[in-house]
Formats: C-alpha cells, structure tokens, sequence
C-alpha cells in the first residue's frame, strides 16, 4: 500500500534579486540589505531566504561593506 | 577606466563646516592625483549601528571617483584618512567591474546605474509566480 500522501504545500522559494532584476547590490542600500539580516543580525542563510548562490555571494560582501562602515550592526545584544 | 567609490565617517562633533573643509580637501587630493569625481554624496548625521568610539553617530560623505589604471591617489587619500582621528571608518570600494557584470546581465535598457539609486520599490516587474506551489 502506497504511503499516505502528504497533503500540504510548501511555498517555493524565489531569489529575491533574480525575481527583481538586481544585478548590483548596494553595500549603501541598507533597506534592501536589512531583509537579509534577522533579529540577531546574522546574515540569512541561502536555505532559509532562497537567494541563489550567484547572488548570495556580492549579498554577503554588501552585508559586510556595511557593517564596516556601521550602517548595519554586526550583532544586537 | 576605474570607478571607485569612496565613503568615510566623520566623527559627529566636527562641525558641518569642518566636514565640508576635510571633504574639499579630500577631493583636492583626489582630483590632483589624476582621478576625477563622478559625483559627490553628504548624508550628514546618521546614526551608527553600533558604537564607536563610545560616539553613536557619525557624519557620511561619499565620494564615486573615476580614474585610468595607475593614476589614482586613493592610496594616499586612505593613508591621510587612517591617520585623521575625526574619521571613525572608510571605505574604498571598487564598482566598474561589478557594474559592468551588472550590465551585462541586463542588456535590455535597464542598465546599472552608476549613480545609487534610493529606492528599490520602482523595480515591480510582475513576474509570473502561477508557478509558486509546488505539491509535496
């Protein structure tokens, strides 16, 4: 007998910036990077935001960019 | 050709005329050293995200320079900076190639701007999620 077949639906996740056709992301654009960064200021896993790798990568330089220059936090305590 | 950009903090109780002061001074360096300024940004006072300095807010300038290979006095400029103590943080941040990977991947009319844009909300482009749920 075939297994009970699961009846819920999960939400597939989209790259943000291939979806909105950011190519440059802006260590400066703190609204656009602030998604990226939950409550205790981590920056959000690929698997969990659904970012595609090729655009995680300039995502996390951004987020560090401006974490230097103390546009966002490194951490909340 | 070279863009750069270049930001720094300035320490809050520099007066705003001071600010403007370093800044030309600045770009005076800059532009004598064979870079030319593309466009010049003065965010004023802004918060920090974190302390520095035991100071919580710092004034921001931002400079996009542009120069040929080899004729840049970012280095300089970068040395002053580090030894200026009314400048809490800075940054130099290279953008032509990463502008132009940008454009490349956008060839239809909607170039990288060079110039920042403020806000994202003028990019909808209803794309068509009818896709979205997927059976498990």
């Amino acid at each position: 007998m075939a297994r009970a077949r699961k009846v819920f639906f999960r939400r597939r996740k989209v790259c943000k910036f291939c979806a909105d056709k950011i190519d440059y992301i802006d260590y400066k654009d703190v609204k656009l990077l602030q998604q990226f960064i939950p409550e205790r200021s981590k920056i959000l896993p690929r698997r969990i935001s659904g970012t595609c790798a090729n655009h995680q990568r300039p995502l996390q330089q951004a987020i560090k960019r401006a974490r230097h220059l103390a546009l966002i936090p490194f951490t909340t305590d | 050709m070279r863009t750069y950009e270049l930001m720094f903090v300035v320490d809050p109780r520099v007066s705003d005329e001071d600010v403007v002061a370093m800044t030309a001074e600045y770009r005076n360096m800059i532009t004598a050293g064979g870079s030319t300024i593309t466009a010049e940004e003065n965010w004023g006072r802004r918060k920090l995200a974190y302390t520095i300095d035991k100071l919580n807010e710092g004034k921001y300038v931002l400079f996009y320079v542009a120069s040929e290979v080899g004729k840049t006095a970012l280095p300089e400029v970068e040395h002053r900076m580090r030894q200026n103590e009314k400048i809490l943080r800075y940054l130099t941040v290279r953008t032509d190639e990463d502008l132009k990977r940008a454009a490349r991947r956008q060839p239809a009319g909607g170039a990288a701007p060079s110039v920042p844009r403020e806000d994202h909300d003028i990019l909808p482009l209803g794309i068509d999620t009818g896709a979205d749920e997927e059976d498990i």
